[in-house]
């Protein structure tokens, strides 16, 4: 039978505390933009149904605690992610620099398999702000310096580039999942890769 | 475009159409139906609205709008009356949603990238190609497309694919096989399903609990004798009828726990308890969970809207619904009617027949055995197969044709009977026999389970074989024999376990649960109502409060007035003294006053030298994003360090090899350490640098620093409300306790070197005369500690002409800040910032004036405890207080004796963890059904959901009015009731919800949503009793042990 199962991909969303984690995730989900979020305590999370490839998948995206030092609670909701989304806010250096330290802990705490090939996605928030701190250049050179992970520019306030940014989170942390459930399972999830190709060549006809 | 290629392009359209229908009509097969919001329907619709918007002539008509087709499709409703039916479904749905402009079908041909961004965005909105999704639904869009193709010449190009002759006849006869299907709104298992919101979740759980029980909340208390398995009969049954109402409104919507193989609206059953003739629709399903099958039928008074009025009459229906297991079943009589479409009567292993089930006409009935036969395999199968009825004779057949006497255009109506074999459990009863030495010839007509429970399995199926083999065999009495010896070992055993579990559990209350609440049962006779004004005047007797312990008890069992709550927190936090006396109450708070002043003319002084430094930094970053932007790649390597903001160790690390290279001097080692230890050196702009040096020469005293030292404080004072500049210059208390003694000699010998003050200190807030003095005030005093500088002029200076080192003091009496106790202050002050602007910004009081207090008390309490440092939540935490008292010091002094307590639960205490457990022990006491279920889920044990509530108190979880009430109960119950009430109040929100929590097995992640969703919306009052006798009955249980 061609039984689909459920595909749930869970994403987590690091960096320090103000850099917009919490109104990425809102602004991606809710489709709105809050100047009222308080800083997140403890984690919560959203979850939402994407198109990717022609397959329905769930995201479920969380949001944590931005303080450094509430990391080590974290372990639980690390454990099991799929794709992990790292943000800083390009009107502040030093949350540039902390990436490389948020990139360290998540990949000691969720240990995953493959920790050269994990997807991350990084995302420098805030665009829409003046004066800029980091440019796209530098976030670039970093992103290549480690295993080329995809970069956006995104503004959760005007919703510059946030559904492009975690459509690819969607994506990678699929690619990430199938993977891992080949090594896994007798019985992969196909995924339809003709429907795909012929889709395109139809001028845009599909949902996707 | 040439024809061919446009040809091509007809062709791939309709290609795709093809493939899409061909996508739909495989899924209705292999799942019996299609799911209206499946991906394979969207992509039809999709193709479909390819096709009509090609050649569309939308000038002509007047289309503009980016929905083109559905433009189209109100246009011809006027000629064509199934479009009209269509056009008014489409006009209905987009009007519940005013905000909505029909972009349902959006012009794909034209903006297709526009179309993509859209797609996403309407994902949980309605869905896309609306109207064409619509008419699919009702079976209307071969029609309509008809309509279009006849009538194509008025609407389309002449080259379009509807206008083509024969295209436009394939697309519309293509589509006549998906307008046969039903489709469906159930999800299926293969279907993935959301986890339902908390408001959907309430929704579900007050629709199935209204007949039996009014509000959640006043479900008992939940009982320890859960824990021994012999909850009292009344409660169980009470749970049973719940849940088993529960599970009707569960099964409208997939859960994990079932599949739902079947559902067909409008079958007609005659409920045995009806008490009426006539046959009442409802809603048939077939369930598949993983024991057994179940078939439910749900009348549809029960399905369909519970409006106001029905509610009276709603919970006969609950009775009318029925519910078979498959495995009591053992015939299947199909009917079959011309007229109707077809009948089901299940007879169940006791001869007694189930209510008939009449099937609509359209194949239902032949879908549900159908569904019925998959759901049955592995373990069990129709007798004879539905599918190859006649497959003896004729093999060739097998598999391909259903009954052909099911067929419902048959002339001729047939009756059949199935038997349902089970033949797993068949096998399994032969072994038991087996096992139990017997060889007499078990008939294969035994069905096991009969009326065996799912729980209590082995025994009843034990049972239930002995009385299989009496009847078979003659010789049985062994077998008796056999099974009664077992049978009284299980009861032996049962009863061993059952005491052995309450020692256990008599032992756990002991160990863990006694040191949680207060020995003494404190009555709450005549305090339920609080600390109320009338009260206070009683108690408050000429400005003295003296009775504690009804003060306590007052509020701990009804909260304290409003008004009042300026006055009696101090004394519940501690801060006041009962007893005291009001000049006494005076003299503290002038005392408080005056140390919180003191403290933060300090910290104010260390917040001016750190907005310089991250002004430096800021303005560093930005000339290095320009001069990347204008030099391309090429960076300086200096600027680049500069940038890394480590800057300070590596100047000072450069400092102290530097110099211990040139120099021979043995002195020299051990002052630069100090100097590196206990001096701020800075990154300026390069004329600081040359201003540095010309002043190298200059000797300046220190009274002139400290002159600057004032003016620095005074304007960065602006912000405080009660200014304290004379307390500015006394305050060399923190100076000295930051420093160890020694280094502080040592270091006024190096004053002179490491001092410079940074003139552009908010350059353009300062007077000149400041500015000048402050220039001044960068000097130098002795001969060694020039060559540091110049040193330090070294490392910037080779590297990058154009930045430069400086060396600033900003503290009153020319006092010095470690590099260590700045960075540590800088990075708090930065999170504070952060956190108070996000604090609450919604609530009434937090006005940018009162954001400020809010500051203020937060640096004091860092800046006093630096090494506890800011934590993301303290500010939570201090918001209340604030609100309450609208004074900073008052607020800063109960904070502090809040904290006293709260700090343990941040993430460098370990009380969350005691929480944690204990939380643990109290459900697994009082809740054991709870404690299943967490059990159940490893990662559930962890309590994570709880985090917040324990950090802050709950001040999250309420509204501003609750957590007053809250946290004033929590601190009265310290004294009267228990010392973690808090993990009572946890419990009892726990409680609250639990028939949603247990009912929908929630796990680690939903319960962590469900209270994050709930947040703010629970009833403060409620919880509060509810945690007030749950301490009361473990008080009780303690007390009877």
């Amino acid at each position: 039978m061609a039984t689909r199962k459920k595909v749930l991909l869970k994403v987590i969303i690091l960096g320090d505390s103000g850099v917009g984690k919490t109104s990425l995730m809102n602004q991606y989900v809710n489709k709105k933009f809050s100047n009222q979020y308080k800083a997140t305590i403890g984690a919560d999370f959203l979850t939402k149904e994407v198109i990717v490839d022609d397959r329905i998948v769930t995201l479920q995206i969380w949001d944590t605690a931005g303080q450094e030092r509430f990391q080590s609670l974290g372990v639980a909701f690390y454990r099991g992610a799929d794709c992990c989304v790292l943000v800083f806010d390009v009107t502040a250096p030093n949350t540039f620099k902390s990436l490389d330290s948020w990139r360290d802990e998540f990949l000691i705490q969720a240990s995953p398999r493959e920790p050269a090939d994990f997807p991350f996605v990084l995302l420098g928030n805030k665009v829409d702000l003046e004066p800029r701190a980091i440019s796209t250049k530098r976030a670039q050179q970093w992103c290549q310096s480690k295993n080329n992970i995809p970069y956006f520019e995104t503004s959760a306030k005007e919703a510059l580039n946030v559904e492009q940014a975690f459509q690819s989170i969607a994506r990678n942390a699929l690619t990430q999942q199938s993977q891992s459930v080949d090594l896994y399972n007798e019985f992969p999830d196909q995924i339809k890769l003709t429907n795909t190709t012929n889709r395109n060549s139809n001028g845009d006809s599909c949902a996707c | 475009m040439t024809s061919g290629q446009e040809n091509d392009y007809k062709a791939k359209l309709i290609a795709s159409v093809k493939k899409e229908v061909k996508q739909v009509m495989e899924e209705s097969v292999t799942k019996k139906f299609v799911h209206e919001e499946s991906g394979s329907v969207t992509s039809l619709c999709g193709a479909v609205e390819a096709c009509l918007s090609q050649g569309l002539r939308r000038r002509a008509l007047g289309l503009f709008k980016t929905s083109s087709t559905t433009a189209l499709l109100h246009k011809i409703a006027k000629h064509s009356p199934e479009a009209a039916l269509v056009s008014k479904k489409v006009i209905e749905l987009e009007n519940l949603d005013p905000n909505r402009r029909s972009s349902s079908s959006s012009d794909s041909t034209t903006k297709p990238t526009l179309m993509k961004n859209l797609s996403l965005q309407n994902v949980n909105l309605l869905p896309k190609y609306l109207w064409i999704r619509l008419a699919l639904f009702e079976k209307q869009l071969s029609r309509i497309i008809d309509y279009l193709v006849t009538n194509a010449g008025r609407y389309y190009d002449k080259d379009a694919l509807v206008a083509d002759p024969d295209y436009g006849s394939i697309l519309s006869s293509l589509l006549v096989g998906p307008c046969a299907l039903d489709y469906s709104r159930t999800k299926t298992a293969d279907h993935f399903w959301t986890d339902p919101p908390a408001d959907e979740l309430l929704q579900r759980h007050r629709i199935s609990s209204s007949h039996s029980t009014p509000p959640p909340v006043r479900r008992p208390i939940p009982n320890f004798r859960r824990s021994l398995n012999t909850s009292s009969d009344e409660s169980s049954n009470r749970c049973q009828t719940q849940h088993l109402a529960k599970d009707y409104v569960e099964s409208l919507h997939q859960n994990s726990r079932a599949t739902l193989l079947f559902g067909k609206n409008n079958v007609l059953v005659t409920p045995p308890k009806a008490g009426q003739t006539e046959p009442m629709p409802g809603y048939l399903s077939l369930h598949q969970s993983a024991n057994c099958l179940t078939i439910k039928w749900t009348p549809n008074q029960l399905m369909n809207g519970f409006t106001e009025s029905d509610v009276p009459d709603k919970n006969i229906y609950w009775d009318y619904a029925i519910q078979v297991r498959l495995d009591e079943v053992v015939y299947v009589h199909c009917h079959q009617d011309v007229e109707t479409g077809g009948t089901v009567i299940l007879v169940g292993q006791d001869g007694v027949q189930r209510p008939p089930i009449h099937f609509p006409r359209g194949g239902h009935m032949l879908a549900f055995l159908n569904c019925l036969e998959t759901g049955l395999l592995p373990r069990g199968r129709l007798d004879p197969p539905l599918w190859s009825q006649q497959s003896c004779s004729a093999r060739h057949h097998k598999r391909k044709r259903p009954l052909p006497s099911l067929v419902e255009n048959e002339d001729e109506p047939k009756d059949f009977v199935f038997r349902i074999v089970d033949s797993s459990n068949h096998k399994e009863i032969l072994k038991r026999h087996d096992l139990m030495n017997r060889n007499g010839h078990v008939t294969t007509k035994v069905r096991a389970q009969l009326g065996s429970s799912s729980t209590s399995s082995e025994s009843s199926t034990k049972s239930f074989s002995i009385e299989q083999s009496c009847t078979i065999n003659d010789g049985s009495n062994i077998c008796i024999q056999a099974v009664c010896d077992s049978m009284k070992r299980q009861i032996i055993s049962r009863a061993f376990y059952g005491w052995l579990a309450y020692c256990r559990h008599l032992s756990t209350v002991r160990t863990h649960l006694s040191g949680l609440v207060h020995g003494t049962i404190v009555s709450g006779e005549n305090a339920k109502d609080g600390l109320s004004e009338a009260k206070w005047a009683e108690l408050f007797v000429e400005g003295v409060l003296s009775d504690a312990e009804e003060v306590y008890k007052l509020t701990y069992y009804g909260g304290v007035a409003h008004a009042l709550r300026k006055e009696v927190w101090p004394y519940l936090l501690g801060h006041y003294k009962f007893g005291s006396s009001a000049a006494q109450r005076e003299e503290l708070s002038e005392l408080t006053k005056q140390a919180y002043e003191t403290t933060m003319s300090e910290w104010l002084a260390v917040e001016a030298i750190v907005k310089q430094r991250d002004k430096e930094t800021q303005a560093n970053a930005i000339a290095k994003l320009s001069s990347e932007s204008t030099s391309g790649e090429q960076v300086p390597p200096q600027i680049q360090r500069d940038l890394s903001n480590d800057v300070f160790e590596d100047i000072s690390d450069y400092e102290f090899d530097s110099n211990e290279d040139l120099t021979d001097n043995e002195d020299k080692p051990k002052k630069l350490k100090k100097t590196k230890q206990n001096t701020v050196i800075y990154e300026g702009s390069d004329e600081e640098k040359s201003k540095q040096n010309e002043t190298d020469a200059l000797p300046d005293t220190l009274p002139q620093q400290n002159n600057c030292e004032e003016e620095t404080v005074d304007l960065a004072n602006l912000r405080l409300t009660n200014p304290v500049l004379e307390e500015a210059s006394t305050s060399t208390t923190h100076t000295s306790r930051i420093m160890a003694e020694e280094d502080e000699v040592d270091l006024r010998k190096f004053v002179g070197n490491v001092i410079v003050t940074n003139p552009s200190v908010d350059m353009s807030n300062f007077p000149p005369e400041v500015q000048r003095k402050c220039s001044l005030g960068a000097l130098t005093e002795e001969g060694g500690s020039s060559l540091d500088t110049l040193d330090c002029i070294e490392t910037h200076g080779l590297a990058s002409p154009a930045r430069s080192a400086c060396v600033s003091p900003a503290s009153s009496n020319g006092g010095v800040y470690s590099t260590e106790l700045l960075e540590t202050f800088g990075l708090n002050l930065h999170r504070i910032e952060k956190d108070v602007q996000r604090c609450d910004r919604n609530y009434w009081y937090f006005t940018c004036e009162n954001l400020d207090k809010l500051r203020n008390v937060m640096c004091t309490y860092v800046w006093e405890h630096l090494d506890i440092g800011y934590m993301q939540g303290m500010c939570d935490l201090v918001a209340p207080l604030l609100v309450i008292f609208n004074d900073e010091s008052l607020t800063y002094a109960c904070f502090c004796h809040l904290m006293e307590r709260m700090v343990e639960n941040f993430p460098n205490g370990n009380a969350m963890d005691c929480h944690f457990a204990n939380m643990r022990s109290l459900i697994q006491i009082l809740d054991s059904e709870m404690y299943e279920l967490m059990h159940s889920h490893g990662d559930y044990t962890h309590f994570y959901f709880c985090y917040r509530w324990f950090l802050l108190d709950f001040k999250r979880e309420l509204v501003y009015n609750d957590v007053f009430s809250f946290w004033e109960v929590i601190w009265a119950a310290q004294q009267i009731a228990s010392s973690h009430f808090v993990l009572f109040l946890a419990l009892a929100l726990l409680e609250i919800y639990r028939d949603i929590i247990l009912s929908n097995s929630m796990d680690f992640t939903d319960i962590i949503k469900f209270f994050n969703e709930m947040a703010e919306r629970h009833e403060a009052q409620a919880v509060l009793r509810i945690a007030r006798e749950l301490v009361l009955q473990l008080q009780i249980l303690i007390e009877n042990k």
